[in-house]
């Protein structure tokens, strides 16, 4: 009967005690975007930026690869000139992202490492927690997939990569709309005989997209409200509209030029 | 030709580019899709490995060791599968 009690007292105390910040949708080029999100992470570790939640897109199309991963053994350089899609080394780990401007919104959480929990994949789990919620949101039935992915109707729809640095955790992911699948394999590495009308059926038995879930393209901000509802669901918080601060865009135009080099893409 | 392998992790899949002087490992290059907490502990991993005999129980000794020195995390990937790369590098074996 008493540890009842405590557990009521400690959720109502959630329940009225978090408030996040929520960010305006954003498009930006990789570098910049990148930046933002180094930005609201070390500013958050230095106790100088609330949690967040942001939504933004990606302008020009890109590629993303993961912190361990070789530029040159995964993507098809030649094919992202042609294309003018821009390819960018990401701080997380994970593997290598086609972000089409006109088919993924892409989500960033920002938090303190202590407001999530310590595994690493009950983290991953909490935070995509909201995803599903908002893939529900969207008529979608959706789960969780350790350890980043979260999938609708049995396939994947969302893909995650977080890092935890200076005492804050930064996790960010993907939710795919309506994405050029033949596009992106065309410019990840996959072997050339793969890029087939075969193998293209059988990423589609893989992975999903919303559109094509829910027969119809949704508007970019129907998806954003309802991942943020979920969000709010999910983390138990409350999330007010803010703006990101003149601190953390002038500290996101001094870490731009990184994300922008050729030796940071280059660095493994 | 430089000693190559890729191996899946239940997690990830781990690419090994390796250097070899005698039966030792002169340098190891690792990349992949995998996740590490810290990032930067995969260099010292890299380092971890220089001078390592290629043979499974020393390796898995190594790697081992850099896990309980760092404290490092990779869900889903556990020393054995890292070794297990390195020794297809090694071989030789390609996939």
């Amino acid at each position: 009967m008493n540890s009842a009690i405590v557990i009521n007292t400690t959720k109502e105390r959630k329940d009225t005690g978090s408030e996040w910040r929520l960010l305006p949708l954003r498009t930006d080029d990789a570098f910049t975007s990148m930046a933002i999100d180094e930005a609201l992470l070390k500013l958050n570790a230095g106790c100088k930026s609330p949690n967040t939640i942001r939504f933004w897109r990606w302008q020009p199309s890109t590629v993303s690869i993961g912190c361990f991963q070789s530029v040159e053994r995964e993507v098809d350089l030649e094919v992202a000139k042609r294309y003018g899609v821009d390819v960018v080394r990401r701080i997380t780990g994970g593997g290598a992202v086609f972000h089409d401007h006109g088919g993924e919104l892409t989500y960033s959480v920002v938090c303190r490492q202590g407001d999530v929990p310590d595994d690493v994949i009950e983290s991953y789990r909490l935070i995509c927690g909201g995803l599903v919620r908002g893939f529900e949101h969207l008529g979608l039935r959706a789960e969780f997939k350790p350890v980043n992915d979260v999938h609708a109707n049995g396939k994947k729809i969302s893909g995650s990569a977080q890092t935890r640095r200076w005492g804050s955790v930064l996790q960010h992911g993907t939710v795919l709309i309506s994405p050029d699948i033949r596009k992106m394999f065309e410019l990840l590495k996959v072997s050339r005989e793969k890029i087939s009308d075969k193998f293209i059926a059988s990423v589609y038995e893989r992975v999903t997209t919303v559109e094509r879930e829910i027969g119809r393209k949704p508007t970019f901000e129907e998806v954003r409200e309802a991942m943020l509802a979920g969000f709010e669901d999910s983390l138990n918080v409350e999330l007010r509209e803010g703006e990101l601060t003149s601190e953390e865009l002038e500290l996101a135009k001094k870490l731009r030029p990184k994300y922008a080099s050729d030796e940071w893409l280059r660095k493994r | 030709m430089i000693p190559y392998a890729e191996f899946k992790a239940p997690k990830g899949v781990i690419k090994v580019e390796l250097e070899l002087t005698n039966d030792r490992i002169s340098s190891a290059f690792i990349s992949g899709d995998f996740f590490m907490y810290p990032e930067e502990a995969i260099e010292a991993l890299e380092r971890t490995l220089e001078g390592v005999e290629v043979q499974k129980e020393a390796l898995l000794a190594a790697v081992q060791n850099f896990y309980n020195s760092t404290g490092v995390l990779t869900p889903m990937v556990e020393p054995r599968h890292w070794v297990e790369a390195i020794l297809r590098a090694a071989s030789g074996e390609r996939k």
